[in-house]
């Protein structure tokens, strides 16, 4: 089986950068928590090895092995996610009851659920054929499904991997050659669903209105975003160089999962953004290429559907840390 | 190849896909690098204000001095005890070692040590920590524990110019007089060191910032500290002599309204004002206090007769008969029977009440009350200190020929000291009212000068050939008349007393006066204007001639000293008296011959030195005067 080494490249720099940056964003707060400053550090490589040693047995799977056994995925994803919520089984992590805690270790069943979704509507797509222009027999059915999974997702909560998951649908619904007009349709719905929203709770307005100029509510919403700008604008193009950060001083909470990113700026200008950025975008292009070369729908599918679930999932992360979009939808 | 087709339509999509994806990975960039750069300085800014904690450095407060740039507020500095708790790694440790230090008990050295407070200043054991504590915690170098150095307001002199320079409180802050006043050029910006630590308060290992205290603006004043010690020292004597419920003193610079001592009793010292009452504390009696001034007012009432031409002092006589009634109010002269015929310049060496009478009654209430006016009273005089007293003099429409009268010899109208002084200074100085005050100049710590004072002329009162008169005529009074005590010989004062009745809800009190005197020195050419009040004395005789004169004569002769005043020529001749020694002037007998000499030296005894028969220097010099029989040196050759 070929493989494509840039890909493989990509990803581990990408590991290994992040190796070294959740070392100097947690170390205070591993230290603190832990006495140990490598705390985090020495969980994060372990999953590396972890996953290192799992993506080697799963390239030995035959894709199709994933084709066949799809719906029976899909079934199994969906009695995890029935099964977190069960108190008792499901624990609360971050207010949302949305992981299977196994010692210090932790599972998402969402993150099952967003993959096996991705097999699913690949193998629906690749034999439906031209079921898909047709919005009832094409669109409705998958729809049904990802909107149960969100149901879900949503009952955790999980705002954000609900979404996730959604558009990651909709976006192979896309290259499957749904209708422009049912995007089209479903965006002037969304559009009027949010107005709606707003108009029956006007503090949502404020959410919105509050990552533009989060000092209006420096305590409350606005604190995260302050704290990341914090750490990215005295940084400076430069950067304060690796280990410099002062946000990471227990002034950013959690430095070393959502706002790594700003730490990343913070330490190493906007260099280290460009660095990260276009480890991402050459993964995505390097997706696409894999999508573009394979004349088989159902992998085409498949491959597409992850990239973009990863890159999408990047891009809400930095757009929310940089203050582009809102912290929680 | 419909399929083909399709599946060339799905990489149409993809790539579509991956350009819409592009377009927020690119906004990320530029966002990152707005935020990095157009938004750095303020993120920066906010963020070291969130970074940063301050210890803060306190800036010294300005110091006021006096015209020879003699420190009269000081600033003492301290030492004191700050901690960071968050940053004190061994708490246990640290309370244990500074409660040695500090010698008080674990228990409240814990208090401290403990606190859940980014700073904790150790209050009070911790404050104005003497230099061998300070060494010892120094020396102990613990992280958290910190030295600073405060600042403590301190008078050196005490209670000298204390109404007028006031106090500081706790933190610094003026509270009164010209602490108060002028507390926004004293106070000095505080300074800093500036740390960074993180969100829980410990230091982090950057670089502190050290923000240097500016220290506040000093105060230059235009009082002369040993004029100043002068009056203190005079209301200290006054106080044991006479227990008088009040005293005050005031000099002023006649050719400019400065104000070149000020004091009252009873008084306070500052540096512990919290002792005194708020009495005490507040009244600044030389511009507050006000009261019939008596015969000091004459001064007033002779310049303007004489500005009106309605007499010549020397020559126009008047005849006291001891009593004047004036529309069925007999006003008597203070002298019993009477001063019998004497020239106007006579009627005011006596003080010679129904004289004055009649200078009120040739000047006519309008001419009196509008010269009252310009001269100042009952208007303040706009001196640069808070609290002036207004005085009261009475509407026209209520003068009648009574009120013209008494008026006219000082009774009636209620003034303030420091009018009655700027007055004067009027009527000595060519005619001009000035505006009185004590701040020479403002600067900063280099000392360059930030704001300067001059003098401010408010109006012209009455022309130069009646202020000679005027010269002249209260020097007459000291070497003559009423002012005799504060003679002092080869310099030529001028001077008149005042003894003024106090008057409570409109009756006069029995036995219970303020005397007064009022100087110049010196007369011709007059730099201080003197006014001293000892209100209700005690064993004292009841004239002001006895009780204010020997005590103004001896301010005058510090104020001589002080102002490095010459003796002057040509000065009034004092009447003898009978315990008076008689002062003859040494005649310049250099190269005449020393039997000349002897017959011209008659008046001294004369002792020789060298041999020869000319005299080529002699001690003292001729035009000295010195007392009869004294001796006089020649050397001859």
């Amino acid at each position: 089986m070929k493989m494509d080494k840039i890909l493989l490249f990509t990803v581990i720099v990408l590991a290994i950068f992040g190796l070294f940056m959740i070392y100097s964003s947690s170390s205070i707060w591993a230290d603190y928590k832990f006495h140990d400053s490598f705390h985090y550090v020495k969980y994060q490589g372990v999953f590396f090895l972890l996953g290192l040693f799992i993506m080697i047995i799963v390239s030995k799977i035959p894709y199709r092995f994933y084709y066949q056994f799809s719906n029976l995925i899909l079934f199994f994803s969906f009695l995890l996610l029935v099964l977190v919520l069960i108190p008792g089984i499901g624990s609360v992590r971050n207010g949302s009851r949305s992981w299977f805690g196994i010692g210090s270790f932790g599972i998402q069943p969402s993150e099952a659920a967003k993959i096996s979704l991705i097999i699913f509507t690949s193998k629906y797509l690749s034999f439906s054929g031209d079921y898909i222009k047709k919005f009832w027999k094409g669109i409705v059915p998958v729809l049904c499904i990802v909107l149960i999974f969100f149901g879900l997702i949503m009952l955790q909560p999980d705002l954000g991997t609900g979404m996730i998951l959604v558009i990651s649908i909709l976006s192979i619904l896309f290259i499957a050659g749904a209708d422009l007009r049912f995007f089209i349709g479903g965006g002037i719905f969304g559009i009027i669903g949010v107005i709606a929203l707003i108009v029956i709770a006007p503090y949502r307005m404020k959410r919105i209105t509050s990552f533009m100029n989060p000092w209006n509510d420096a305590l409350g919403t606005g604190f995260q975003m302050i704290q990341s700008l914090y750490a990215i604008g005295p940084g400076g193009l430069l950067g304060n160089g690796y280990l410099n950060s002062v946000q990471k001083h227990f002034y950013l909470p959690e430095p070393q999962t959502d706002f790594i990113f700003s730490i990343i700026a913070e330490e190493f200008g906007v260099m280290g953004a460009i660095f990260i950025v276009s480890l991402f975008v050459l993964l995505f292009y390097r997706g696409v290429m894999i999508a573009n070369h394979t004349n088989d729908l159902f992998s085409k599918y498949l491959s597409f559907g992850i990239l973009f679930q990863i890159i999408f999932q990047a891009i809400m992360n930095l757009m929310v840390v940089v203050g582009l979009i809102p912290i929680t939808g | 190849m419909g399929c083909y087709m399709f599946v060339r339509e799905i990489d149409k999509r993809i790539r579509i896909l991956f350009l819409v994806l592009f377009i927020p990975f690119v906004l990320i960039i530029l966002r990152v690098i707005y935020i990095q750069v157009f938004q750095y300085k303020k993120l920066n800014s906010y963020a070291k204000d969130l970074w940063s904690r301050d210890l803060e450095l306190e800036a010294d407060r300005g110091k006021i001095l006096d015209r020879n740039g003699i420190v009269l507020a000081d600033n003492l500095t301290t030492t004191s005890l700050v901690l960071i708790p968050n940053q004190i790694k061994d708490k246990k440790e640290v309370t244990e070692e500074l409660s040695k230090i500090l010698n008080i008990s674990f228990e409240d050295m814990k208090k401290h040590v403990y606190k859940k407070t980014s700073i904790e200043r150790v209050h009070p054991e911790g404050r104005r920590l003497s230099y061998d504590v300070a060494e010892k915690i120094q020396k102990l170098e613990f992280e958290g524990v910190y030295l600073v150095k405060e600042a403590k307001r301190y008078y050196p002199y005490h209670d000298l110019l204390s109404h007028t320079l006031g106090y500081v409180g706790i933190d610094n802050q003026g509270l009164s007089g010209l602490e108060l006043q002028y507390d926004s050029y004293l106070t000095g910006k505080n300074g800093a060191i500036q740390y960074f630590s993180d969100a829980h308060g410990n230091r982090l290992k950057m670089s502190d910032v050290y923000i240097a205290p500016t220290s506040g603006m000093n105060i230059n004043l235009t009082v002369d500290i040993h004029i100043q010690q002068s009056l203190e020292r005079e209301m200290d004597n006054i106080v044991d002599m006479f227990h008088p419920d009040m005293a005050l003193a005031l000099v002023v610079n006649p050719k400019t309204g400065e104000i070149l001592g000020m004091s009252s009793t009873p008084d306070f010292d500052p540096n512990e004002y919290q002792k005194y009452d708020s009495a005490t504390l507040s009244r600044n009696y030389p511009i507050w206090a006000s009261y019939e001034p008596g015969s000091t007012f004459k001064v007033v009432t002779m310049a303007s007769a004489i500005e009106e031409k309605v007499v010549d002092i020397f020559k126009d006589r008047f005849y006291d008969a001891g009593k004047v009634n004036v529309d069925g109010s007999i006003l008597k002269c203070w002298k019993a029977g009477g001063h019998g015929d004497q020239t106007f310049l006579e009627v005011l060496q006596n003080s010679c009440n129904p004289g004055f009478v009649r200078l009120g009654q040739l000047l006519g209430k309008e001419k009196l009350f509008s010269y009252i006016h310009q001269f100042g009273f009952g208007e303040k005089t706009g001196v640069d200190l808070n609290g002036e007293g207004q005085g009261i003099v009475f509407p026209l429409n209520r003068v009648g020929n009574v009120e013209l009268a008494t008026s006219a010899f000082g009774q009636g109208p209620s003034v303030t000291p420091i009018q009655q002084v700027m007055a004067v200074s009027a009527v000595v100085n060519g005619g001009y009212l000035y505006r009185p005050y004590i701040v020479k100049s403002v600067s900063d710590h280099t000392n360059s000068v930030v704001k300067e004072y001059s003098k401010v002329m408010r109006r012209r009162v009455i022309s130069q050939q009646t202020s000679a008169i005027m010269r002249i005529a209260l020097e007459h009074v000291v070497a003559k008349g009423g002012g005799k005590s504060a003679y002092i010989e080869g310099y030529r004062v001028g001077g008149k007393t005042g003894t003024a009745q106090k008057s409570e809800n409109g009756v006069y009190l029995v036995n219970n006066y303020i005397m007064s005197f009022m100087a110049v020195v010196p007369s011709n050419d007059p730099e201080a204007v003197l006014y001293l009040a000892i209100d209700n004395p005690k064993n004292t005789a009841m004239l002001s001639s006895y009780t204010t004169t020997p005590i103004a004569r001896r301010i005058l002769l510090d104020i001589i000293d002080a102002l490095k005043i010459s003796k002057q020529k040509g000065e009034v001749d004092k009447d003898l008296e009978w315990n008076d020694k008689v002062t003859y002037e040494v005649p310049n007998v250099i190269g005449k011959s020393i039997d000349e000499a002897k017959k011209e030296l008659i008046h001294f005894k004369v002792v020789t030195e060298g041999d020869g028969n000319i005299v080529f220097e002699q001690s003292p010099r001729g035009g000295e005067k010195i007392e009869d029989g004294s001796i006089v040196r020649l050397f001859l050759k």
